[in-house]
């Protein structure tokens, strides 16, 4: 009983110590003047005016776009990957481990810089800058997909499940993508939401790699910080709530695919 | 037959390699070379490490980056344990709220992040008011937009992507493994020590590494907060690849390199520690 309340407590701090921050961003956006402890002159302006600009819009989608369609593209390469791992040739995964460790140590500027000093000349596709993103994203997160799978994997004892399979009559590939796939779903998606957040809030790779090609939300918003404050609080505001949107996107999908397999 | 079926699997590894190679290998391999040419020309050189290690700005870089990593990761796997512990001994829907809270606020980084320390602790910020209203000195005197000031913002990241990664781990702490070390006449806290962190090893120095990384890679928190007038190592590295007058591939390949080096340290005092680790118990 002590324990539950200790822990609740600790919950409580950390939960109000995460969410000031964003509880101040948010009220910053809806007042016209914060000169003193408390703000005042209550408005909606700065949010009309971000929903009448265009070009915000526009980068906004962009934004969606290149949010979702790398984690989708990472996790089943990264799954195929580890069928054939798991299933056949087990004494890859050190050599697997290790190629998705390295982008650890490329992370950020690095890579972004090292991809668009590659490619910036290269034949198409590969100078094509949604098709550098996305595969910059994929890179990026890779060593939390492999390391989300691979910690699923080991928590449901797949090899042995993979045996029980087998000699209950199951085919290998049926093995795995119908009776492991399904039983690590609920931990990799909680990776592939952290993923999301991840690529939502990247400035560096798609500032580096984008740049005025593809100009998404957070270089929107970078440039407006240095000429509104107001704006600037509601455009995160905004991004936040787009980000909570995708997340609960993936959780009723969760859901769904829950219910739908009683 | 059975030949064909082995070729048929591989196909499935076939995505994952040419990722690898073109996206991960080859620049990385690019860096890695143009890091030991002289500047516009072909050939071998060590100048550009010279000049890193001989100039005050770079050396500072360096130092600023690994101390603000270092000390937000240890102070966010700490918070972390405890966030982690008590979202462990909550009930589901507790912990579901707590896990959601958690998801929410991994993304509130990089800019927006800077900008709401900003309103919190900036030169006019919330609490400033607050501390100069009161009198309270702490609050009034602090200096956002130093070294202390990075690591709070810093501090804050850290907090909910450590407890998403060490929360799974939690898991696998049995209550049968705190009901025998209770039979046996060992406190909360002997748990803790002798089977709780032990037997939790292994997340909490990949937690930790990762934390590491993170922080260590981090670019637009600094940026926004301090634009170019901090020395850290990513802004660093940014500025010799986009500079509009001048740049400085091969130097900035070689900074790249540096940082580089420093995540590969880092994954490697890990690996070892784990591998002592499990030698010892073993």
């Amino acid at each position: 009983m002590k324990q539950k309340k200790s822990s609740a407590v600790i919950i409580i701090v950390i939960c109000i110590y995460l969410l000031v921050p964003l509880l101040l961003t948010f009220l910053y956006s809806v007042f016209q003047q914060w000169n003193d402890i408390l703000p005042s002159g209550f408005t909606t302006q700065y949010y009309q005016q971000l929903f009448t600009d265009t070009r915000f819009l526009t980068a906004l989608a962009r934004t969606v776009l290149i949010s979702i369609l790398p984690i989708l593209v990472c996790t089943v390469i990264v799954l195929l990957a580890m069928y054939v791992v798991v299933v056949y040739l087990p004494g890859l995964d050190k050599i697997m481990q290790i190629l998705c460790m390295i982008p650890y140590a490329i992370q950020g500027v690095i890579l972004a810089v090292s991809i668009l000093s590659l490619y910036a000349d290269a034949p198409e596709p590969f100078s094509d800058r949604l098709f550098m993103l996305t595969a910059a994203y994929c890179v990026m997160i890779l060593p939390y997909m492999y390391q989300s799978v691979k910690n699923n994997l080991s928590a449901v004892n797949a090899p042995c499940l993979l045996e029980t399979a087998q000699i209950l009559g199951a085919g290998k590939l049926h093995a795995f993508f119908r009776i492991i796939v399904p039983n690590i779903l609920p931990g990799i998606v909680i990776s592939m939401m952290l993923s999301v957040s991840m690529v939502f809030g990247d400035f560096v790779i798609v500032n580096t790699i984008g740049g005025s090609y593809f100009e998404t939300a957070q270089m929107y918003l970078y440039k407006t910080l240095f000429t509104s404050g107001q704006l600037s609080s509601a455009l995160i505001v905004v991004l936040f709530l787009t980000t909570l949107l995708i997340s609960a996107g993936v959780f009723s999908l969760k859901n769904r695919n829950k219910s739908s397999e009683r | 037959m059975t030949n064909k079926r082995s070729k048929l699997y591989l196909l499935a590894l076939a995505p994952f390699c040419l990722l690898v190679l073109f996206f991960e290998i080859a620049p990385l391999l690019t860096v890695i070379v143009r890091s030991f040419m002289p500047e516009d020309r072909i050939g071998f050189t060590l100048e550009q490490y010279v000049a890193i290690f001989s100039k005050k700005l770079y050396q500072q870089a360096i130092f600023n980056s690994v101390f603000v990593s270092v000390a937000s990761a240890l102070a966010g796997i700490i918070i972390a344990f405890f966030a982690a512990k008590a979202a462990h001994a909550a009930s589901g829907k507790v912990k579901s709220f707590f896990l959601s809270i958690l998801n929410m606020t991994s993304n509130f980084a990089g800019i927006p992040l800077a900008f709401a320390y900003i309103i919190l602790l900036g030169n006019v910020g919330v609490f400033i008011m607050i501390g100069k209203k009161y009198g309270i000195s702490a609050l009034s005197g602090f200096n956002l937009y130093s070294l202390t000031g990075l690591l709070f913002t810093y501090i804050y990241f850290q907090v909910p992507l450590a407890s998403l990664l060490l929360i799974p781990a939690f898991n696998g702490i049995h209550p049968q493994w705190r009901e025998s070390v209770a039979l046996l006449g060992g406190s909360g806290l002997t748990f803790w020590r002798k089977v709780g962190i032990p037997a939790l090893l292994p997340s909490i120095l990949g937690t930790l590494s990762v934390l590491f990384a993170n922080a260590l890679a981090a670019y637009a928190t600094a940026y926004a907060l301090l634009q170019n007038n901090f020395s850290l190592l990513p802004i660093r590295i940014q500025e010799q690849f986009t500079g509009d007058i001048v740049q400085h591939k091969e130097f900035g390949s070689a900074l790249a390199v540096v940082m580089m080096m420093l995540m590969v340290i880092s994954i490697g005092i890990n690996n070892y520690i784990l591998k002592r680790n499990r030698e010892v118990r073993g």
